[in-house]
């Protein structure tokens, strides 16, 4: 299912947020990988102040990618013919978490497996990604910064600058896609959003 | 270094002076005001490094490195930059590839287009810049993160997460 929807209403900002939440799966992705020596996180954006701060204090080193504009850049010059995948040319197993946010929401059946798998080349044996889905689309559409605040907490920004499609899918819909790793741990909160942590089996080199 | 004293761009081209002769002291001298700052404009192309006490910006396109350790170092929003950079505080508002290291502040505007490292102090970005790169953080020894408690309870509307798995 994709549906595109356009702002425009004349509905206040603070009603198309979702509710604010308290993310207990981010805490399960990141504190295990702060215990180690060189802990590398990847962060697939959209690109925000509040989040770098976040993962850059506390690992030595932080990734950020912003694949949500890279999709829209990709989609404005050559509508079917580039590869988006091309940005994520790190390593073969250089990382030892992948945050992806709800960019899933925004790629078609396709392109999540493709997604999938460069994560999986991605990541370490063991390593950890973790996202996020919404079971429907947002009122008015629109396109929000998950923005980690302290104690976890989850709150959103729009991005105006960000117009993708959205393709929200059903919890069996979904996993059928998430091919390859094996489930940690889900989480669907009031406001809609689901988290799923997702784990690169040992076995996967 | 490239200029001294607070200036147009006009004034930073070689002249004549009253003599008739031409000036080029504005591109040799070594001694700055507090203020001072050089602007390279849209249409000049640089490659090679430069080395400076005074502040600096850049609006066309520069290829090498830049050591402004105790000044600032703009990329403006027309601005093209490939290389490292040391300085104090870096701003990034058009295209950047290559390395930062900064002693102070970075600070990544929407218009940018960044795609190398930064190591400061801290930073600031703004929703909509495009950022590939990896960030570093000056980390005081011994410094607990602030946030690393266990999630409260969720605020009244968000409580009742469901566990599916």
């Amino acid at each position: 299912m994709a549906t595109s929807i356009t702002p425009g209403s004349n509905a206040p900002e603070a009603d198309l947020q979702p509710e604010a939440y308290t993310s207990e799966i981010l805490q399960h992705l990141i504190e295990p990988i702060t215990r180690l020596k060189d802990g590398r996180v990847l962060d697939m954006g959209p690109v925000c102040e509040e989040n770098i701060m976040f993962f850059a204090g506390r690992l030595q080193k932080h990734y950020v990618c912003d694949m949500f504009l890279r999709l829209i850049r990709e989609q404005r010059v050559a509508r079917h013919s580039r590869n988006v995948w091309r940005h994520l040319d790190y390593p073969p197993r250089f990382f030892d978490g992948i945050h992806i946010w709800d960019f899933c929401d925004h790629l078609d059946d396709k392109k999540v497996g493709q997604l999938m798998k460069h994560c999986l080349a991605m990541l370490q044996p063991g390593g950890l990604l973790l996202m996020t889905a919404f079971e429907k689309t947002p009122p008015q559409g629109r396109i929000n910064a998950f923005i980690i605040q302290p104690g976890y907490r989850i709150s959103y920004r729009v991005q105006p600058h960000l117009n993708l499609p959205w393709h929200c899918r059903h919890n069996r819909a979904l996993m059928s896609l998430l091919t390859g790793f094996s489930i940690v741990k889900t989480l669907r909160y009031r406001n809609g959003i689901r988290e799923i942590l997702l784990k690169k089996p040992l076995s996967i080199s | 270094m490239l200029g001294k004293g607070k200036k147009t761009e006009s004034d930073r081209t070689a002249s004549p002076d009253r003599s008739g002769e031409t000036k080029s002291t504005t591109f040799l001298s070594r001694s700055s005001t507090p203020d001072a700052k050089t602007v390279i404009g849209k249409h000049i192309a640089i490659e090679g490094s430069i080395r400076g006490d005074e502040d600096l910006q850049i609006e066309g396109a520069m290829k090498g490195n830049i050591e402004l350790p105790k000044h600032n170092f703009k990329v403006g929003s027309s601005g093209q930059m490939e290389g490292e950079i040391t300085a104090r505080n870096v701003s990034v508002s058009g295209e950047f590839k290559g390395n930062i290291k900064c002693h102070e502040k970075v600070e990544v505007t929407h218009e940018a287009d960044f795609y190398g490292e930064i190591k400061a102090k801290s930073i600031s970005v703004e929703d909509g810049a495009y950022i590939k790169g990896v960030i570093e953080l000056d980390r005081e020894p011994n410094r607990k993160p602030s946030d690393t408690r266990k999630p409260q309870t969720p605020a009244a509307p968000a409580t009742g997460d469901k566990k599916e798995s």
